[in-house]
């Protein structure tokens, strides 16, 4: 039998426990030993034997009895079957269990509790330490867990980044605030970007536009100009505007939104189409009556007589002869003034070189003042900023200047084809 | 698409299969219209017109290509990713979950642009030459007002300011300014930086107003890339001037909105430090410190030592003979702003040009009573209080001294009159045919500077003002501009005596028609009225000719002979070539026509003013 010699006492927890057999009972306790439990060591439990108890054995016994009844399921008919089929292994076992409580110190399991134990009142140090010592202890994954002070925490890349750049600053530069929020716009500007130039592929660059990003305004746009240049400037923006008026005075009218007149109700519609088709009939008779007239008219044709044959024939001879005579002359003359057809042809050909040439040119200058058109709006190219004659003093200090400057710039994009002009930009 | 990946029925070759619409554009990329805007932007990919439009004239065209270039940017998929996060954020707001807003918007993805940059500009020199409209970007957005509705930030416009006056600063030690230009719309600076000429507009010290028909988003998106662009190249120049890049700026100076002055003052302190650093070597934190310590500790009234600085820095470089000039050009010269004129401005030009300058107000460098001022800069109706030993001048005498590198006369700038004009110094004025008046003035006074007959700028300005020592330098200037005309003449009369021998002698057209080409350039370099004279003198030659060598045949039309060369070389060169100059040629007579207008619009003014 593989139990233990020395019986380990019960653990409190079980003994509520109605048990059905002892051996089932010691069979857990000898588990319970085994396992963690909040009373740590079984040896500082102290249990006490007990005697007997007779009444408690007699209920175990007809109970065991009972139950023994219940198992034996065969038949016992005539002597010799009932005595082979009931086996004695139960009560053999109980007895067998009987003795051994009784030699060692009777069955636990129906022992009350206050029996069992009893809380150890004596004052133990070093057990009380240890219980301590326990709960002060750590798990390894909630140690994990933990911050440790002595190891960085492994940034993702952006961050690494943005450290980094954070350490140089506060190195490099004392400045206070401002820089702080600077860091928030990328670009850290502080290596050298063309240190290794050697490495770089060199593609091909198209050139985007002719215009300058900067362009220079001409000299009578200056904050104080000279006379004539300034009446130039002013030319120009004049003409600017009195284009933009005449555009709008010749060009053509826009629809109007509202008709005058009044509302035609839906029976008057009616009789509206009534005479319209009155109208159409009136017509109708006109055309048919047209139609009738050539059928009434008496079909005719005359006979041709071979005199008058032969006299279509001869002059149609004649006509030929005649054309083709003029034919030579004319090629002779034309020939007579071959110099004259050689120059006409010079000429012609001059003019359309020229006109070629007026095409290059225009296009040229086209694209020097406007961009290509990119998209569903025109480019509007800003007004000219010149000075009026009366806001012309000299002074620095009293000049009006341009204040919206920004659209200056995007106009520019615009104009350079950086940026489609939009529906806003172009204000239509 | 791409071409293993078309359909069966799409079209293979020509417009169709070259270019797509917008639309399709941003289908194909699944992006939304806003963030392929803005990739486009920032990649410095722009719509194309095709030559035919498939789709109709009402829509936008892109390139295949830049689009599957787009396709293969590793930022599309960022800015995919930054949409999805502003989803979960606007999420979380809705839920009114604001612990988790928060702790969202702390951690949202980013991207930069250092990279891109990299990409568009591979050398430094494609950023220098692409720099036009990115400085007109920032220093516009330095002036405009944060406007939370435009989604224009506090930090972002610092930012600009911060850049942009690095730059200024720069530019204004190294004295690569060549030109301004005061404009209705703002001003213009033209500078030469390693070679390349850069153009930039600044506005007016006024109040910017914000138009509502601008799309401040693509503005922002252009703005973003700017800020980048410039930032590395500062970086780049200020290495390039043993600078350590983002200066440290004294920053009670910069509260008061002095920061070109605080940066010239790190660059002083820094020269002075690289100077003490050369003796012991210490540590990048302790020169920090040092040079920190430098900055405070210079003297702000003491401007010699401020000066011996700057010369020191200034012996050492070895530019070019313009810098050079540039640098020396107000030497001796120092400066007062009064309260009311441009002080960003002039802080910018001045010292750029070697001036030394002070401004009224804290955290100035000299106060107005300093007896060593020679120039004080006043815009008002009347001076009250005068000291005597200084001229009291109008800001645009700054500039046009410094477009025409000239000290000019003050007398006509002084306060309370009405000042000469402002010339564009961008208008080439031979070319257009057409001189001003007072640049004529001018190019006198400049010929006489030349000379050295201008009597020294302090002592002498007064007798500059009379007329009658005005008219002897003009005489001078007249003489000097006779002599080298004369010089021209005689180039003119041996180039053509050479050509007559040479044709004379028989050889082939191909020298001819460089013997011609020679002759053309010459006659655009020289003035129309030297032109006529040369024709003249060509003809004198001819006799000359002909009186010499006389045994030999002579030519039996010059004029046509020379005409005949003419067509021969036009013949020779490609039809394009030749449509472009016939082109020129056309633009030339123009130009023409519009000078001979204003010469008498000129007239009848002058008849009808003399008539009055």
């Amino acid at each position: 039998m593989g139990r233990p010699a020395v019986r380990p006492p019960r653990p409190a927890r079980f003994t509520g426990r109605h048990e059905v057999s002892g051996r089932d009972g010691w069979a857990d306790a000898v588990l319970t030993s085994g396992g963690d439990s909040p009373v740590s060591s079984p040896s500082k439990l102290l249990s006490k034997s007990e005697e007997k108890n007779c009444k408690q054995k007699r209920i175990h016994i007809e109970r065991e009895i009972r139950e023994m009844g219940k198992k034996a399921k065969s038949s016992r008919k005539g002597k010799k079957s009932w005595r082979a089929n009931i086996s004695t292994e139960d009560i053999e076992e109980y007895f067998e269990n009987n003795t051994k409580d009784a030699l060692s110190g009777g069955s636990l399991s129906n022992a009350p509790s206050e029996s069992l134990f009893y809380v150890d009142k004596s004052r133990d140090l070093s057990v009380k330490r240890k219980i301590e010592k326990s709960k002060e202890k750590v798990l390894r994954c909630d140690s994990l867990l933990q911050r440790n002070p002595f190891v960085q925490p492994v940034p993702s890349s952006v961050q690494k980044k943005k450290q980094a750049k954070k350490n140089t600053k506060a190195v490099t530069n004392d400045k206070n605030d401002d820089d702080q929020k600077d860091e928030s716009v990328p670009g850290s500007s502080t290596i050298d970007l063309w240190d290794g130039e050697d490495a770089v592929k060199i593609t091909k660059k198209l050139k985007l536009s002719v215009i300058p990003a900067v362009e220079v305004e001409p000299p009578g746009c200056s904050f104080n100009p000279a006379h004539e240049s300034h009446q130039d400037a002013l030319a120009v923006a004049v003409a600017d505007e009195m284009q933009k008026l005449y555009r709008d005075e010749l060009g053509p009218k826009p629809v109007p939104l509202t008709v005058p007149g009044e509302v035609i109700d839906e029976e008057e519609k009616y009789f509206l189409d009534a005479d319209g088709e009155d109208n159409d009939d009136q017509n109708e008779n006109l055309i048919e009556n047209g139609d009738a007239d050539p059928e009434k008219r008496p079909h005719k044709t005359k006979l041709v007589t071979r005199v008058e044959m032969n006299r279509r024939i001869r002059r149609k001879e004649q006509l030929k002869a005649e054309a083709k005579a003029k034919k030579v002359e004319e090629l002779s003359k034309e020939i007579d003034s071959l110099p004259d057809i050689l120059q006409e042809i010079a000429k012609e050909d001059e003019e359309k070189h020229k006109r070629h040439l007026r095409r290059i040119v225009a296009k040229k200058e086209r694209l020097k003042a406007c961009p290509p058109r990119l998209g569903k709006h025109k480019f509007v190219p800003a007004p000219l900023q010149v000075l009026l004659s009366e806001e012309k003093t000299g002074s620095l200090r009293q000049l009006k200047g341009c204040c919206t400057l920004v659209k200056d710039r995007f106009k520019s994009l615009e104009k350079r084809g950086l940026v489609v002009p939009s529906k806003k930009s172009t204000g239509k | 698409m791409p071409k293993h990946y078309r359909l069966p029925g799409k079209k293979k070759e020509g417009n169709a299969a070259k270019y797509i619409t917008r639309s399709q554009a941003v289908k194909y990329l699944q992006v939304s219209l806003s963030v392929f805007r803005k990739l486009c932007i920032l990649k410095g990919i722009f719509p194309r017109e095709p030559k035919k439009k498939v789709k109709g004239n009402h829509h936008t065209y892109y390139h295949v290509k830049d689009i599957l270039f787009l396709k293969h940017e590793p930022m599309l998929e960022t800015l995919r990713d930054i949409r999805a996060y502003e989803k979960k954020v606007k999420k979380a707001g809705t839920k009114k979950n604001w612990d988790l807003v928060e702790r969202l918007n702390k951690q949202k993805p980013t991207y930069s642009l250092d990279r891109l940059v990299k990409e568009r500009y591979p050398t430094f020199i494609d950023a220098l030459r692409d720099l036009d409209d990115c400085l007109s970007m920032v220093h516009l957005f330095a002036a405009l007002p944060a406007v939370e509705r435009e989604r224009i930030q506090v930090g972002q416009i610092h930012k600009c300011r911060r850049l942009s006056h690095e730059w200024q600063a720069y530019i204004s030690r190294t004295h690569k300014l060549r030109k301004t230009f005061l404009s209705v719309k703002g001003i213009y600076y033209q500078v030469e930086v390693q070679g390349q000429t850069i153009t930039w507009l600044t506005p007016h010290a006024l109040q910017q107003v914000l138009p509502t028909d601008v799309d401040y988003n693509i503005m922002l998106t252009f703005l973003e890339f700017y800020e980048t662009l410039l930032g590395f190249v500062n970086f780049k120049l200020y290495q390039s001037i043993n600078m350590k890049y983002p200066p440290i700026i004294d920053s009670r100076l910069e509260d008061l909105a002095a920061d070109l002055y605080a940066l010239s003052r790190y660059f002083d302190a820094n020269a002075r430090a690289s100077v003490v650093e050369s003796i012991d070597v210490s540590s990048s934190e302790e020169s920090e410190l040092k040079l920190a310590r430098l900055q405070h500790h210079l003297p702000t009234n003491e401007l010699g030592a401020l000066m011996n600085l700057v010369e020191d820095v200034g012996e050492k470089d070895e530019d070019d003979a313009e810098t050079k000039e540039c640098r020396n050009f107000f030497k001796d010269m120092k400066f007062f702003l009064s309260r009311e004129v441009p002080r960003e401005s002039l802080l910018f030009v001045i010292p750029a040009f070697g001036g030394v300058v002070s401004w009224e107000g804290e955290g100035a460098p000299f106060p107005e009573s300093d007896q060593s001022i020679t120039h004080q800069i006043v815009d008002r109706p009347t001076q009250s209080r005068k000291f005597l030993s200084r001229e009291y001048v109008q800001p645009q005498w700054i500039y046009d001294c410094v477009n025409f590198r000239v000290i000019l006369p003050t007398d006509e700038y002084l306060v309370g009159r009405v000042p000469p004009p402002h010339l564009s110094p961008f208008v080439d004025n031979e070319a257009e045919g057409h001189v001003p008046e007072y640049a004529e003035a001018i190019k006198r006074l400049q010929a006489a500077a030349r000379k050295e007959v201008l009597p020294l700028p302090g002592a002498g300005e007064e007798d500059l003002g009379d007329p009658q020592n005005l008219l002897g330098i003009i005489d001078r200037a007249e003489e000097i501009e006779a002599a080298e005309k004369k010089r021209k003449m005689a180039i003119l009369q041996k180039q053509y005596l050479d050509e007559q021998k040479l044709k004379l002698e028989g050889c082939n057209y191909y020298d001819r028609q460089n013997v011609s080409k020679q002759k053309d350039a010459e006659g655009l370099d020289a003035d129309a009225d030297a032109d006529a004279d040369a024709d003249v003198e060509g003809t004198d030659a001819d006799a000359d000719v002909e009186g010499t060598d006389a045994d030999e045949v002579p030519p039996p039309d010059l004029r046509q002979i020379a005409e005949d060369a003419d067509n021969m070389s036009k013949v020779l060169i490609s039809r394009k070539k030749r449509k472009l100059l016939e082109a020129m040629e056309i633009g030339n007579e123009r130009k023409r026509a519009h000078v001979k207008l204003l010469k008498e619009r000129k007239k009848k003014i002058d008849e009808a003013e003399k008539s009055r």
